[in-house]
């Protein structure tokens, strides 16, 4: 994308019809680490890559739990990401307060979606550069939704955003029609998986990554660093054992020391 | 729901005006859980004051697809009532995305609406009876003008409360079919019938289940007045403290007079 003439306000269509600011924010989302979403009837589990400034500082908080029974993993501008969370828990707990029950996932995606249409239709605002994973439960099921900078909103049944997101989705897309079927660790160990996709061969640990699950009968929460790393050992044991097609996993094995080599 | 809660406390040259006291009230409205779902039951009298005034009115309408209201009080307050949920469920429907609010949900909004007017000072003057079923689950509960609410098995307005309710103690089942459940809710009814002088004898009986509500058309109930002691109602006045006090009360007068 290169610069032009149509793209200093967010109120300046191109004649191409498009408004670059906008798109401009959605490559923002790009920029930020990977997160990935998927979900079975009756899970969503989320997942994110969690990159610190520097070795001296910690990570940046990517998944935010919105209500007992919502939470989001989001990529870009996490400031932007907090604001919007801090909203999304403000409808969830007013609507609670009011009707003595959760806030159906849907409606609260539509409102966030209506929320970031503002900001692409007023010159003296700037759209939110965050694209928000949002995970949930209601009585019509488990959802997992995608909403944009731009102010769509889709629902999917797995999904990847951030930097190198495509490896992830190129994964999900092998694997998606079967997790409707799929357990709730099952999940979870595809959701690591698909993390690891987007790694590129840097080693998968507990203290790089966030998991965090929502299902029936299990409030929104995520996974503690420790129950963490374990399923990622069990994953790399079964990894070791099995034969794999994908050229990701050869390069594990060489890093490690092959039982020949000692 | 602000907009609209404006508009009653209306500001008139002697100052602000809201509701101080119920003009055209209805009577108990009875409600209680059976095995397939919810009924309830109210007459159709509005009273003005100790007038009977008003004999065709339907104290009990459906909301939405899931829930019965039913109200005793200010009967222009509970037409309110239905505006607002009017509008709610309105909204609601709009949505047209698989959602829909259930009795539970109703119930809890109506609690803040009562609640919200009272800290006013200016009630909606009412006590509601909502039950529903959702999802084969069951709800009854009930609010009154100072947003106290509750849920129970069986619940009670006004007079209900005090002459329905032990009867509902006592013979109240979890499994009570529907033909049980209306002999039950009969039996409170021609108790109230009987004792509440704003009750009349023309009731409708609602009942709301999975499938739907049916709401039946108005009917009477069966009374009984033949006691011996209502035969010949002045056969014990002779000699009774009443005429005696006439008598006491005359004599004294000519008396009287006869000093003038």
């Amino acid at each position: 994308m290169f610069r032009n003439q149509y793209d200093t306000d967010v109120t300046t269509w191109s004649p191409a019809g498009r408004l670059f600011q906008v798109e401009y924010a959605m490559e923002a989302v790009k920029q930020g680490a990977a997160a990935v979403g998927l979900r079975s009837t009756s899970h969503v589990v989320l997942a994110t890559v969690n990159k610190a400034a520097s070795d001296l500082s910690s990570h940046q908080r990517k998944v935010f739990k919105i209500d007992d029974h919502i939470g989001v993993a989001i990529a870009g501008l996490t400031a932007d990401g907090r604001v919007l969370s801090r909203y999304l828990r403000n409808e969830c707990i007013n609507h609670a307060f009011v009707y003595e029950s959760p806030l159906p996932v849907s409606r609260l995606v539509v409102r966030l979606a209506d929320k970031a249409q503002v900001c692409t239709q007023r010159s003296w605002k700037r759209p939110f550069g965050v694209g928000l994973l949002v995970a949930g439960l209601d009585e019509t099921g488990a959802h997992l939704y995608y909403n944009c900078p731009s102010g769509n909103y889709f629902e999917y049944q797995a999904f990847a955003i951030g930097s190198r997101s495509q490896a992830a989705k190129t994964f999900l897309e092998r694997r998606f029609e079967s997790f409707n079927s799929y357990s709730r660790d099952e999940l979870i160990k595809d959701a690591l998986f698909a993390i690891k996709e987007t790694l590129q061969g840097e080693k998968l640990t507990s203290s790089i990554c966030t998991v965090a699950i929502v299902g029936s009968g299990e409030p929104f929460h995520m996974i503690d660093q420790k129950t963490l790393q374990e399923m990622i050992d069990a994953m790399e044991i079964k990894e070791d054992s099995a034969a794999d097609e994908a050229p990701m996993q050869d390069e594990d094995k060489s890093t490690e020391a092959a039982p020949m080599d000692i | 729901m602000e907009a609209l809660a404006m508009k009653d406390s209306a500001v008139s040259h002697n100052g602000t005006e809201r509701t101080l006291y119920p003009y055209v009230t209805g009577t108990s409205v009875i409600g209680m859980k059976y095995k397939d779902g919810v009924i309830m039951a109210a007459d159709t009298g509005g009273s003005y004051g100790s007038t009977l005034r008003y004999k065709s009115l339907e104290r009990i309408k459906s909301i939405g697809k899931h829930s019965l209201l039913g109200a005793s009080g200010e009967i222009s307050d509970f037409q309110e009532i239905l505006r607002y949920l009017d509008e709610l469920i309105l909204y609601d429907n709009m949505w047209d995305d698989g959602n829909s609010l259930g009795p539970k949900e109703v119930h809890n909004y109506l609690t803040r609406v009562m609640y919200n007017r009272r800290n006013k000072f200016n009630p909606l003057w009412n006590s509601l009876v909502l039950g529903g079923v959702k999802n084969g689950q069951k709800y009854l509960g009930m609010v009154s003008m100072i947003g106290t609410h509750f849920e129970d098995n069986h619940v009670a307005t006004g007079f209900g409360n005090h002459l329905a309710r032990p009867i509902l103690r006592a013979e109240w089942r979890e499994d009570l079919s529907f033909e049980e459940a209306v002999k039950l809710m009969e039996k409170c009814l021609l108790v109230l019938l009987y004792r509440d002088r704003s009750a009349i004898n023309k009731f409708q009986i609602a009942k709301i289940t999975d499938e739907g509500v049916t709401i039946s058309q108005p009917y009477a109930l069966k009374t009984h007045w033949g006691f011996s002691a209502f035969q010949n109602p002045s056969k014990g006045a002779e000699g009774s403290w009443f005429i005696n006090r006439i008598m006491q009360t005359g004599t004294r007068m000519l008396v009287e007079m006869a000093y003038w």
